[in-house]
């Protein structure tokens, strides 16, 4: 009796010798693949849960209040100084105008129509005055502009001329609400001492006192609008302030008001004393006089500085840097991007890898059972191709299970900057990884007659690459530079996990697409090599 | 054609290890014994037959081909049961045997049920823990199941109890008479004077002999060794006219080599004597190899001499 023999097939590929490696390896890769998938369920979803980061949580938003704060500060003084040079400039004209028109405010039949001329044109040289101001800032700040239109308001809004920002006191109780800008000048027309009155000390100290409360009306007022506080949450995008975020710290008309007002007076009171003590140095001859005006400004500016600081400002520059990073830090991100991905969801795949590639190749030379596939006619090639495939498809089919995992997870995760494709890219980096650490192993499964010395070059390098990314990671930028230790970063140029740019992934740079491709290189070349090694060299079988 | 050619093989390891010009044919058919000593290069020569091993220099063919460049081709024609029996990373012997079968692209496996009735071996046990005895035998299912023409054992018996390693050998005669060509190395000279048809001998990567076992089987020499009751007999019998190979005076004892036509003639001539006992002292292949190296030796210090 003779049996059927079907001619063997000169393919590359050997589903017998496939099916072998299956039955050999696929415990160990059921094994490896569900307690990849867990760990990962497990990482996502507790880390993803909020119960993570709350201490960092709590520094972020300490830093955005007081920037919030610093901002709305800087405002408040800016509104006071505009409002009290609005007035300023308003009684100037105001008194000028009473000087030439001396004979019609004397007579009481023209007094009142030379008062409401008077009025106007003070009220109208406030305004140009204002737009002349806002040209000096910028030049792209002309009348039309948002800009300009808002240091006109900002200097009109304490004179209030015939009642035009009535609407912005809505919020204000009515014993609250400042009497006529025009009410003390018509008391002291009708008394005739106008000229004494707005020369005096008097005029100027009712002048700052009204721009403070005003100062603090308007800013509350302003920054209740939808607008403006859409333009106070873009200016801190930077400090991860969102819409949300802003709404939770429960900025209110008052609390603005509390802030504008306080703001204005501690300003103003420090400005007064600092000038009192320039008038002093004036005065005992200290500094010249053509220096005063130079000088005064320099403190007009320290005290802005100093009432206005921000928390991140107050502090030296490396630890507000550092404060700021760890606001800015995103946990999640950190966690399954560059901690589980790039290093722990490695540490099985490659043990998996380092024992299937000396099981495929090395381990069946050195037992000899590889004699038994290769005089069944199978080439040599094809047994390298096989198991190549082999390895290759154990490791894709791991990380399609995991990015499944992974996806799945994600739907419960709320409120992470991770999105399904970052996910994905990152399950593609892992996988490149192990692609080019197997080629690593697979070639000196092919080099190598003994088990211990492939599992030695292949396995030690494996293990190797996956420490020396453990200790660069702590050197690396992913890690907040008050904890981080330069001089560890040097590993990360010893191993090749570090061309699995997870940051550049993150941040949605292209610069892993190259690294990704340089670790697809390096796999396929082990493969190569190996497969031409095995393909020529003596085997002891 | 001859089916097996070795062309000046050599693989040298270096320090004078390997197997050095090895010319041997095996003819179709023919049943070849290839013994040597531990260490001496069998399994290297057989490794370069299946082109495992790539030659130093010259070649081994089967049915023509070069083995090393075609070691595909010329395996489908081959059965091999290795020296070292380790089996695939498999659980048991069925799912061995199934996978070879799938690699040869076998479909049809009632040879294979043939064998294993024969050899009563049990394939479904663990590969783990087979015994050596059951391993071999797997092994053996194994090579022979496709059928091949050329079969090649290394060192099959090595490590079986004598009972199973005379079914073993029964088996490899009978594929032997279906008219397959064996290959199989040995260092025992009994097993391979009672199976092969030739039986080369292979000393320090050297072959130094073939020999046909026939006809040391029919040496037309045979020779005897007498023993008398007494040493009047003896000495009556050492003055006749047969030659003498050895002498052994104090137990009256006497070793003669006949033309093997003659031992008629001897046994009649017996009939005169008192004879203890006399027994054929057998010419076997041992024997015959051991003269070979002893004559190799002299021959080399002899050069040396000189």
């Amino acid at each position: 009796m003779k049996n059927e023999i079907k001619k063997h097939n000169d393919g590359l590929f050997s589903k017998a010798l496939f099916k072998q490696s299956c039955k050999a390896n696929g415990t160990m890769w059921a094994i490896v693949t569900v307690a990849v998938c867990f760990m990962l369920a497990c990482v996502m979803l507790i880390s993803g849960s909020g119960a993570i980061g709350e201490i960092k949580n709590s520094m972020q938003d300490s830093i955005i209040t007081e920037e919030i704060d610093s901002q709305l500060q800087t405002r408040s003084i800016n509104y006071y100084r505009y409002g009290e040079e609005g007035m300023r400039k308003f009684d100037e004209t105001f008194l000028k105008n009473v000087a030439e028109n001396q004979a019609a405010f004397a007579n009481p039949s023209t007094a009142e129509s030379a008062f409401t001329a008077a009025y106007a044109a003070a009220a109208q040289s406030v305004q140009a005055h204002a737009q002349k101001k806002a040209l000096e800032i910028n030049e792209a700040y002309t009348a039309e502009s948002a800009e300009s239109k808002e240091i006109v308001a900002a200097m009109t809004f304490p004179i209030n001329p015939n009642g035009i920002f009535n609407a912005m006191y809505a919020n204000e109780a009515e014993s609250d609400k400042p009497e006529d800008y025009a009410a003390p000048l018509l008391t002291h027309a009708a008394a005739g001492d106008l000229t004494a009155y707005l020369t005096g000390d008097e005029r100027a100290a009712y002048r700052s006192d009204r721009a403070e409360y005003c100062a603090a009306v308007f800013l509350a007022f302003n920054m209740t609008q939808e607008d403006n506080v859409e333009k106070i949450v873009n200016a801190l995008s930077s400090f991860g302030v969102t819409k949300e975020k802003y709404d939770s710290f429960n900025y209110t008309y008052a609390t603005i008001k509390r802030l504008g007002y306080t703001t204005a007076i501690d300003y103003r009171g420090q400005l007064a004393y600092e000038k009192e003590q320039l008038d002093k140095r004036l005065t005992a001859g200290e500094i010249a006089a053509d220096e005063y005006e130079a000088l005064f400004l320099q403190k007009m500016q320290e005290v802005t500085g100093d009432i206005t600081e921000s928390l991140l400002a107050s502090l030296p520059q490396e630890v507000a840097d550092a404060l700021k990073e760890i606001g800015e830090m995103d946990l999640y991100t950190l966690i399954v991007g560059s901690i589980f991905y790039k290093l722990a969801g490695l540490l099985l795949p490659i043990i998996f890898t380092i024992m299937a590639a000396n099981n495929l190749i090395a381990g069946q030379v050195d037992s000899g059972s590889m004699a038994y596939v290769l005089s069944t006619s199978t080439k040599r090639k094809t047994v390298a191709f096989t198991q190549g495939v082999f390895l290759t498809g154990s490791l894709l089919s791991m990380f399609i299970l995991t990015s499944i995992t992974g996806c799945v997870c994600l739907c419960f995760v709320e409120n992470v900057s991770l999105t399904y494709g970052k996910l994905l890219l990152l399950n593609l980096g892992a996988f490149l990884v192990l692609f080019a650490l197997s080629g690593l192993c697979f070639f000196a499964s092919c080099f190598f007659d003994r088990s211990k010395r492939s599992m030695a070059l292949g396995g030690g390098l494996s293990i190797y690459a996956l420490v020396a990314a453990m200790l660069g990671l702590f050197g690396s930028d992913v890690i907040p530079s008050v904890i981080r230790l330069e001089s560890l970063n040097g590993f990360n140029y010893t191993t090749i996990i570090t061309l699995f740019d997870v940051i550049s992934i993150m941040d949605g740079t292209s610069a892993f697409l190259w690294k990704f491709a340089v670790l697809a290189v390096l796999g396929v070349g082990g493969y190569i090599a190996g497969a031409i090694r095995f393909n020529k060299k003596d085997l002891p079988l | 054609m001859s089916v097996i050619k070795l062309d000046k093989l050599t693989k040298d390891y270096g320090g004078g290890r390997g197997i050095f010009d090895l010319d041997l044919t095996v003819e179709q058919g023919e049943m070849m014994g290839y013994v040597g000593t531990n260490g001496s290069g069998k399994t290297t020569t057989i490794r370069n037959i299946l082109g495992f091993l790539k030659p130093t220099r010259g070649a081994a063919y089967v049915n023509g081909l070069s083995s090393w460049e075609h070691s595909s081709e010329i395996a489908a024609e081959i059965g091999y049961v290795p020296g070292e029996i380790a089996f695939p990373d498999l659980k048991t012997g069925v799912e061995f045997l199934k996978c070879q079968a799938e690699f040869l692209g076998l479909k049809n496996m009632n040879y294979a049920d043939e064998l294993i009735a024969r050899l009563q071996l049990d394939p479904r046990a663990n590969l783990k823990r087979m015994s050596k005895g059951m391993k071999q035998k797997t092994a053996l299912v194994a090579a022979l199941m496709n059928d091949a023409p050329v079969i090649i054992l290394d060192e099959p018996t090595t490590g079986l109890d004598p009972l199973m390693r005379a079914t073993f050998l029964d088996i490899i005669k009978e594929e032997h008479k279906k008219g397959k060509t064996i290959f199989m190395s040995s260092h025992s000279f009994e097993e391979l004077e009672s199976t092969c048809d030739r039986v080369a001998m292979v000393n320090d990567g050297h072959i130094v002999d073939v020999c046909d076992v026939a006809r040391i089987k029919n040496r037309p020499e045979k020779e005897f060794k007498i023993e008398f009751h007494s040493r009047r007999d003896y000495l009556r019998f050492i003055g006749g006219a047969y030659e003498i190979i050895r002498n052994q005076e104090q137990y009256n004892q006497v070793t003669v080599k006949i033309p093997a036509a003659d031992a008629a003639a001897l046994l009649r001539s017996l009939r005169a004597y008192d004879v203890k006992f006399i027994s054929e002292l057998p010419y076997t292949l041992e024997r015959h190899f051991k003269k070979v190296l002893i004559e190799k030796k002299e021959k080399e210090t002899h050069e040396k001499r000189n």
